[in-house]
């Protein structure tokens, strides 16, 4: 199976033939659907300019894959196809849309089934918490700040209690 | 300080079910910590957040107390690479520039990669064809560790990793198989074939991409999302547990019909491995795979299939180094390598 080569995603049903100056010629292969978006449906040999057509169409695509941007770690979608690794776990909601297709042809399914998540999440952020009071703590020490350090040592003890409760 | 070089992993003890012709079942989570930017996109402090959060969670979780915790030094490449020798680290691991960690559990059957290409990879080995057993362990890991952190989730696209091949479960299960009988009776492409027409995913374990030496194969799970973990483990498990059978016509077939032809190869094979002078970790891996087949059929009757099976892990590079004990030079390693087999090959 060819895969269209304007959204690289479906399967290709049309060839676009381009000839250049020595006459050589290039093929296109395009979807169905890519195909009727940019009015080529029916077309099964192209002027000879309609590969520049192509061309600039697909760095369109490509350039609007770079204008989608996750707002959380400002990854582009087109930086995700080049590298192949998503940024962080919103990058999944800001490319859901685009996403979905390639998901759906590397698994053959977009909704997942199987074990949800638990939320240990409260405990972590505890966690986090513990772990920042005794940087705190370290660094009062270290300062001689032994009554700042106090403070921290109880308010450390007593996450301790509840923690392991 | 590594662990105890000679003393391989538990996993290689050829003690489970179907060991003659599986090696070992493995099986693999991928998570990442929500709240904190996937491996590509980590700053260094968060880097060693997740470090030391994970060092944390894991300290916690009593049936791992008995194991060891390495970092940067200890990983880093030529010394690393015995991790992934033993199967017990990947080579992105080793050769990645991120600060990251491995937690080796004592009998080395529990593994968990920190700032791979997810915050945490962790994985079950057992010996033999088990997916009880890994299986198991590796969901009690699971449940434990998620009572201590909190990973990125969505209902719809389930644990979300790094890349989208591993989204949904984020499990991977395989099998590690030796098919010489399959090889042997030429079926092992129409088989290969048909597994990965099942939706595996097939690979040879010691070459690159499919190609195989020593007649070891791995096989996985493709799909990660839209299948539940049960429904995972089942597919791999029912496929593995045809190619084994399939496997074992095969050697039967031979024993019957081509009985000489294979001691032949056996016997030159053990003739080789207890002459040589000088033995690469290639032709040794062959030879040794050989003579795995040879006991595992009762032709050779002197040898334990655990001491084969592990000998093919010990006569690598690094693993040969730690051994000895001693750096060495390439040559010098060929030479070392063929004076370590034929000791171990003495009756
Ligand atoms: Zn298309
Ligand atoms: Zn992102």
């Amino acid at each position: 199976m060819k895969l269209c080569d304007i959204c690289g995603k479906k399967e290709a049903t049309l060839v676009v033939r381009q000839l250049d100056k020595e006459g050589k010629a290039t093929d296109l292969n395009v979807c169905a659907e890519c195909a009727k978006k940019r009015g080529l449906t029916g077309v099964e040999e192209c002027e000879p300019d309609s590969g520049a057509v192509i061309a600039e169409l697909k760095s369109r695509m490509e350039e609007s894959d770079s204008k989608v941007i996750c707002p959380r770690c400002g990854m582009s979608f087109a930086e995700f196809k080049r590298a192949g690794r998503l940024g962080c776990a919103d990058c999944y909601q800001a490319f859901t849309e685009k996403l979905k297709p390639i998901i759906r042809r590397l698994h053959g399914a977009v909704q997942h089934i199987g074990k949800t998540a638990n939320q240990g999440r409260k405990r972590a952020q505890e966690r986090l918490e513990i772990q920042r009071l005794r940087a705190e703590l370290e660094k009062a020490i270290k300062q001689e700040d032994y009554e700042k350090a106090a403070a921290l040592r109880d308010r450390l003890k007593r996450r301790g209690d509840e923690t392991d409760s | 300080m590594k662990l105890t070089p000679e003393k391989v992993g538990t996993w290689l003890s050829s003690s489970g079910p179907d060991s003659d012709v599986v090696i070992s079942t493995r099986v693999r989570f991928a998570r990442n910590l929500i709240d904190v930017p996937f491996v590509v996109r980590m700053k260094q402090f968060e880097q060693e957040l997740v470090l030391e959060t994970v060092r944390w969670a894991l300290a916690d979780i009593g049936f791992l107390k008995q194991g060891r915790f390495f970092e940067e030094e200890m990983l880093a490449e030529p010394d690393g690479l015995y991790f992934v020798e033993r199967h017990l680290a990947s080579l992105d691991l080793i050769t990645s520039k991120t600060r990251k960690g491995l937690f080796v559990s004592e009998d080395e059957t529990v593994s968990l990669m920190v700032n791979e290409e997810d915050h945490i990879r962790f994985q079950v080995l057992a010996s033999g064809f088990d997916f009880v057993t890994a299986f198991g362990k590796a969901a009690e890991l699971d449940e434990k560790l998620e009572g201590q952190l909190a990973y990125a989730f969505s209902p719809e696209f389930g644990f979300l990793t790094s890349c989208p091949t591993n989204v949904g479960t984020a499990l991977r299960v395989s099998v590690f198989l030796h098919l010489p009988g399959l090889v042997l009776t030429k079926e092992i492409e129409r088989v290969l074939r048909g597994a990965y027409a099942l939706g595996l995913l097939v690979r040879g374990v010691f070459g690159e991409g499919t190609e195989s030496r020593a007649n070891l194969f791995q096989i996985s799970n493709r799909r990660t999302l839209g299948q539940s973990e049960a429904e995972i483990v089942e597919v791999v498990s029912s496929v593995c547990r045809q190619i084994v059978d399939y496997e074992h016509k095969a050697r039967q077939f031979l024993m019957h019909n081509l009985r000489v032809e294979v001691e032949d190869k056996v016997f030159r094979s053990l003739g080789l491995l207890r002459g040589a002078r000088i033995i690469s970790t290639e032709e040794a891996t062959d030879l040794l795979a050989m003579v795995r087949f040879g006991v595992a059929l009762g032709i050779i009757n002197e040898l334990r299939l655990a001491e084969v099976t592990q000998l093919l892990i010990l006569v690598r590079p690094a693993n040969l180094q730690a051994v000895l004990g001693e750096k060495l030079r390439g040559d010098e390693q060929d030479e070392r390598r063929a004076t370590f087999i034929r000791e171990k090959l003495v009756r």
